[in-house]
């Protein structure tokens, strides 16, 4: 057997082998950081002051109910199907409730813009790299298609005709920025061998930094005294077509990007540039052996995932804001937690957006309903990443009811045992 | 590889960093020569700040996050395990000694120890009990080490802010009033310009003792052996009968240790912490990796790359109160995290630790 058809054998094994455990794992992670997330919450429930206990647990009184927490979350981010506030176990559905409600919208808004982050995290992380740079990339991509967009909306005729031509062009121009911001530290580690992690982290700080001096100090809205740019006109940007105004959601862009995860598998699996993106990760030497340019394969699977975390930006600009603002909410860091909860699977990567963006989502209807503030989605987030992190540790659980015993790590895919990407 | 390439490589390594080392005081002559000839201009300026006792005395104050992560994550890397949750250990630290103080009352005692140094000795152990669940998590679990140090920055990055708003509905903390403070050498502290290292904050004299002290146990004691050992070559050490693990323990519940001294000085310094985008910490842990592996793992050359790294800072915020430049200053800013990427670059490759990043599995599985 030729060393590639051998490398090819390893992978179809590999895949196969942990395809279950690896939702299996997801799921016990998710329901892990949720416990971990309700005791949490009692505890800061505990430190803050409040008029009468919300729940009463082994004589104690604390101002937090978990429970409540949750039920709220799950129904806020669905916009109020139950009536959570009426007494006893089974909450009443609500005559009201309409599928496209606000509520909804949000969440879709935040699934959408997570399929994005997710599949950039997700395609680095196949090539054996923590691109943990999508931030930097997103931040830089939605400049560029908010700075590109203004100064060629004035160009085109304004109207449909006029947003069917600039808005494609302008995910472009994210696209091609965030990816040749990814490629910098893609670039970095295959001539430097400067480990991705922390050039990818320093350049999200430097991302930052410089769309706010060049928005501050060049393009700035001269109207404003935020640090944001001129907002595009409504027939430049992606409108809400079924769902209320004010949920920021097109139903436009979450096809978009459903059509790109179908790409991103497409690429992956059915290439010959994804088997050698693929191969990089899992098996480095068998990819050697096999041929793979490693180096121009690091290179382009970074821009690749950088492209993705600008689209990502330039969607958050033309459907979220209409514009580029400072203060960029962290959608790329979220994007690791739903890699990573995907198992780095594209398909994967849609219901674990979809279940992140419900956190998101509904952490604001808990913020207003129960108090608890709505940073509790960060802690989520990292409680995860923990949890799917150590398969281990569920391995052991899970004897009992005899799992399968596979030592194969997977979170990363990569294979690559951390330490020797430095 | 053959000794020659070795031996190659290690010469390259080390012209690296001479070069930077080079780099990095040709460029200070060049501004000293044109700061000298034209006073009044720019290079003056420049010339001015760099050589200011007041530069430096920040300088110092800012490398005590960085170089005790960067002393943690040496410990924690010699011993085999990659600590990339030094950003989130500095973070929990930072915030759990602010909030510790706060809590006992800034200005109470207890036991005759002022309030303010509970809160320091609460950040460390804060930092102690996250890098212990790191441990585990990579130790006993097996866990990838990379995304488990990923893991641990997030989380203390969502829980601090997210804890600040709980306890007083917004992500920073109130001031607390009273800070670290400084102490004061008398006589020592009246030198000019060198007189800042002797009328400072506690934590620089603690960082000034912690450096030497860990070149000391990593280089001449048995535990030393023991944590190089485990990273470099754990059956070796298997063998002569040490638990790899336990000495894989130590090594990243030191990091924890380190870690919480740098993170309680930084918010104790200022009496607060400040939790909005990265938080107060900002980097500071990530940059303390690189600083680190600039130094090669030795600490004194890792106190090295963080007294550079904050010089640049402390450089960077006096360059921003000098009037007349069309220079923004979120761009210069972005000096010291261009500057971590031109390091990064140029000594990209730093030889780890041989086991650093892989699970040691002793073949007994009750550990």
């Amino acid at each position: 057997m030729s060393a590639t058809e051998n490398a090819k054998a390893v992978l179809r094994r590999l895949t196969a082998a942990s395809a279950t455990e690896r939702i299996l794992i997801s799921f016990a992670a998710l329901i892990m950081a949720v416990l971990v997330g309700a005791v949490i919450i009692l505890v800061s429930g505990r430190i803050t002051t409040c008029q009468t206990a919300a729940t009463t647990l082994f004589g104690t009184g604390f101002c937090y109910d978990p429970v409540e927490v949750y039920l709220v979350l799950f129904n806020g981010a669905l916009g109020e199907p139950f009536l959570v506030n009426s007494p006893g176990i089974l909450k009443p559905l609500n005559p009201d409730w309409n599928p496209l409600n606000f509520g909804f919208a949000l969440t879709l808004k935040e699934t959408t813009l997570l399929i994005f982050t997710g599949l950039s995290v997700a395609v680095s992380f196949r090539a054996g790299l923590f691109n943990i740079g999508t931030q930097g990339q997103l931040v830089l991509g939605g400049l560029a298609t908010a700075l590109f967009s203004f100064f060629v909306a004035p160009l085109l005729p304004s109207g449909l005709v006029g947003g069917l031509i600039l808005i494609p062009l302008a995910v472009v121009v994210g696209a091609l920025v965030g990816g040749l911001y990814g490629a910098i530290p893609g670039a970095l580690k295959a001539y430097a061998d400067a480990n991705e992690v922390i050039t990818t982290i320093m350049l999200n700080f430097i991302a930052a930094q410089i769309a706010f001096v060049l928005v501050s100090e060049f393009f700035g809205n001269p109207d404003s005294q935020v640090v944001e740019t001129t907002p595009l006109p409504d027939w430049a940007t992606l409108l809400p077509v079924a769902f209320p105004q004010g949920g920021d959601f097109s139903i436009l862009a979450l096809a978009f990007g459903l059509a790109l995860v179908v790409a991103v598998w497409f690429l992956l699996e059915q290439t010959s540039f994804g088997y050698d993106l693929r191969t990089s990760g899992e098996q480095p030497e068998a990819a050697e052996y096999g041929g793979v340019d490693a180096k121009r394969t690091t290179v382009t699977s970074m821009f690749l995932s950088g492209a993705l975390g600008g689209m990502g930006g330039a969607i958050w600009v033309l459907m979220v804001m209409g514009k580029w603002q400072a203060g960029v909410p962290a959608l790329g860091f979220d994007g690791i937690t739903v890699s990573i909860l995907a198992g780095n699977n594209p398909f994967g990567v849609v219901p674990a957006a979809l279940l992140f963006g419900t956190l998101k989502s509904g952490s604001l209807a808990v913020q207003f309903g129960t108090g608890v503030p709505k940073q509790l989605v960060g802690v989520l987030r990292g409680l995860i990443i923990l949890f799917v992190a150590m398969p281990e540790f569920f391995r052991m659980l899970g004897s009992t009811i005899d799992l399968e015993p596979d030592r194969e790590t997977v979170a990363t895919d990569g294979g690559s045992l951390g330490g020797d990407d430095e | 590889m053959s000794t020659t390439t070795i031996d190659r490589l290690r010469d390259t390594e080390l012209s690296y960093r001479a070069t930077l080392a080079g780099g990095a005081l040709s460029v200070f002559l060049f501004i000293a020569l044109l700061g000298l000839a034209f006073p009044s201009s720019i290079w003056g300026n420049f010339l001015a700040i760099l050589t200011s006792r007041s530069t430096l005395s920040s300088a110092l104050r800012l490398s005590v996050p960085i170089t005790f992560a960067a002393l943690g994550g040496i410990f924690s890397e010699k011993a085999g395990v990659v600590n990339i949750g030094l950003e989130g250990l500095l973070i929990i630290s930072a915030f759990t000694a602010v909030i510790t103080t706060a809590v006992v009352g800034p200005e109470m005692t207890v036991l005759g120890l002022p309030a303010i140094w509970i809160g320091f000795f609460a950040g460390i152990l804060s930092s102690v009990l996250f890098s212990a669940l790191f441990a585990v998590v990579c130790i006993r679990f097996k866990a990838d080490q990379i995304i488990a140090g990923l893991a641990v920055w997030l989380i203390a990055l969502g829980l601090a802010p997210f804890a600040a708003t709980v306890y007083y509905g917004g992500v920073n903390t109130d001031n607390l009033g009273t800070t670290l403070g400084t102490w004061t050498i008398p006589v020592l502290s009246d030198i000019p310009f060198f007189g800042a290292f002797f009328d400072a904050d506690p934590a620089v004299y603690m960082m000034l003792v912690a450096v030497p002290a860990s070149w000391y146990v990593l280089n001449r004691t048995a535990f030393g052996r023991h944590v190089r050992a485990s990273g470099e070559n754990p059956k070796a050490l298997d063998t002569v009968g040490v638990d790899v693990s336990r000495v894989r323990y130590a090594g990243v519940l030191l990091s924890g240790f380190l870690a919480g001294v740098g993170g309680s000085a930084l918010s104790l310094g200022l009496g607060q912490f400040v939790g909005n985008n990265q938080t107060m910490v900002n980097g500071k842990g990530f940059i303390a990796i690189v600083a680190y592996l600039f130094g090669n793992y030795n600490p004194v050359g890792a106190f090295g790359a963080s007294f550079l790294f904050a010089g640049l800072e402390a450089a960077q915020i006096r360059l921003q109160q000098v009037p007349g430049y069309a220079i923004p200053d979120s761009l210069i800013q972005t000096i010291p995290y261009v500057t971590v990427l031109v390091v990064l670059a140029l000594v990209g490759r730093t030889r780890i630790p041989e086991a650093a990043g892989e699970h040691y599995d002793t073949g007994d599985d009750n550990r």
